[in-house]
């Protein structure tokens, strides 16, 4: 099994200090919702086309850099830059050097197509903290099935050289329809390129880009994604943590989770909307990326009454008491988004999310018992 | 004392932190922090010639042993040292 991503001490310590005093102390900022890709299931990809006929604008560069200096002096360390793909903005350096020289500790999401010649030149000078690279497949084939691109070999090697000169990559992994049958391909790529990989077979509704698909998406059935999950745990654990895996599922122990850090037992369980904050690319703030309320314009508002706002209406979000007492809560990864997106409601029961999970526990029990078996 | 990596000093929360903001690829963590002796020193790096100027601003400013603090100040700097900040 691949070793897991620990997070510095240091970064929990702040992370629940800001949770106590309300700082803002880490700030997802997605640059843009453009992308070179054109995946089917994602939650923001919109061309430039759409963007005009919305009638929103992306924020400027200054725009980008003059709420990063105010989140900064209210005690935002850690950045994540995201997208749509970051790189497909001709300025992305004008924001990342400024951010860089106030101090900020850098994360940037990316497809990992566009991490080559100069801006690869650009980035083994200046290093970003870590690069999280979503991995879409293990060939070309597939990638251009679900990317319309056939990236696949021009990432792994873009990822090769991230590597090389010692850059910290992660790898994204979202599990769907169109790259469901490559997860041992993609596993032997991220042993090979000495990365870890973060599964996911759920995918969350798009309502940022269309608020009538709650419950939907271009995404695996429950008990699909129950399997690619099951499946995706076979891979990556030895037949010894499998089983040790089953038993606690079993129990309905999840000890494996790889979703967002857990700092409470209910409401927003994340760290969204209490010490950290979600920028959308034109300008508005969340908790969460992938929710569409709470919500407030940081350009006409201001950054410290906008958090302000943001954190007191998080507040007030609770989970649904059918989750709270469900046997299966502790592995079925329930979380205000997950109700949000599914049910169009944050008091709503997320049913997509309760199939997935049951059907994961039996599905995890049924393969030990027929490993066990053919020994 | 000459400072070889490029780190910035935060306060965040209380808490005083230094952010390397430089060319180096980050180590796993990243970021390293400060007790407030430690902060006092970090300031007086640039100008330090020595240990002992060191020393003789660290006994000007706070009611401690000599040893104690030469002691300290010892250990910070092997510390950053071996981290080759300094």
């Amino acid at each position: 099994m691949q070793k897991k991503n620990t997070e510095p001490y240091i970064s929990t310590y702040l992370h629940q200090k800001g949770r106590r005093l309300g700082l803002p102390i880490a700030g997802n900022f997605e640059l843009t919702s453009r992308c070179n890709f054109n995946c089917p299931m994602c939650y923001v990809h919109q061309t430039q086309k759409e963007i005009e006929l919305s009638g929103k604008r992306e924020l400027t560069a200054a725009e980008w850099i003059n709420i990063a200096k105010k989140a900064k002096d209210k005690g935002m360390i850690f950045v994540l830059l995201t997208g749509g793909e970051p790189m497909v903005r001709k300025d992305f350096f004008e924001i990342y050097d400024a951010m860089r020289q106030m101090g900020l500790l850098i994360s940037i999401n990316s497809n990992g197509s566009l991490l080559k010649g100069e801006i690869l030149e650009r980035f083994l000078k200046a290093p970003p903290f870590r690069f999280n690279i979503s991995l879409y497949g293990g060939s070309n084939e597939t990638y251009k099935n679900m990317c319309g691109i056939p990236a696949y070999e021009e990432v792994k090697n873009n990822i090769r050289a991230l590597r090389k000169a010692g850059v910290e990559v992660s790898l994204n992994l979202s599990i769907t329809p169109y790259n469901k049958d490559d997860l041992e391909e993609i596993y032997r790529d991220a042993v090979e390129l000495d990365v870890n990989v973060k599964a996911s077979s759920y995918m969350y509704p798009p309502v940022r880009i269309n608020g009538e698909t709650y419950g939907c998406g271009n995404r695996l059935s429950a008990e699909d994604a129950a399997m690619c999950s099951v499946k995706w745990d076979k891979i990556r654990f030895t037949d010894e943590e499998f089983a040790i895996r089953a038993e606690n599922m079993s129990k309905l122990i999840d000890e494996f989770k790889d979703d967002c850090p857990i700092e409470a037992d209910e409401g927003v369980r994340c760290r969204a909307g209490s010490s950290s904050f979600w920028l959308t690319w034109d300008g508005k703030m969340l908790p969460c990326g992938m929710m569409t309320t709470p919500c407030v314009n940081v350009t006409e508002t201001g950054f410290e009454k906008a958090w302000e706002y943001i954190r007191t209406e998080t507040s007030k979000i609770h989970t649904p008491n059918k989750c709270l007492n469900c046997e299966y809560k502790e592995v079925c990864g329930v979380c205000a988004a997950v109700c949000f997106t599914e049910t169009g409601s944050f008091s709503g029961v997320p049913e997509y999310i309760c199939e997935k999970t049951k059907a994961q526990v039996k599905l995890t029990e049924k393969i030990y018992r027929e490993t066990e078996g053919e020994k | 004392m000459i400072i070889k990596k490029e780190l910035i000093k935060r306060e965040i929360a209380g808490d005083t932190i230094l952010v390397p903001v430089g060319s180096a690829v980050y180590d796993s963590n990243g970021l390293f922090v400060l007790n407030e002796l430690a902060s006092f020193i970090w300031d007086l790096l640039p100008e330090a010639e020595s240990e002992t100027d060191i020393l003789n601003a660290v006994l000007n400013e706070y009611e401690v042993e000599k040893e104690t603090a030469q002691k300290d100040i010892s250990e910070f700097l092997a510390k950053l040292e071996k981290m080759e900040i300094i």
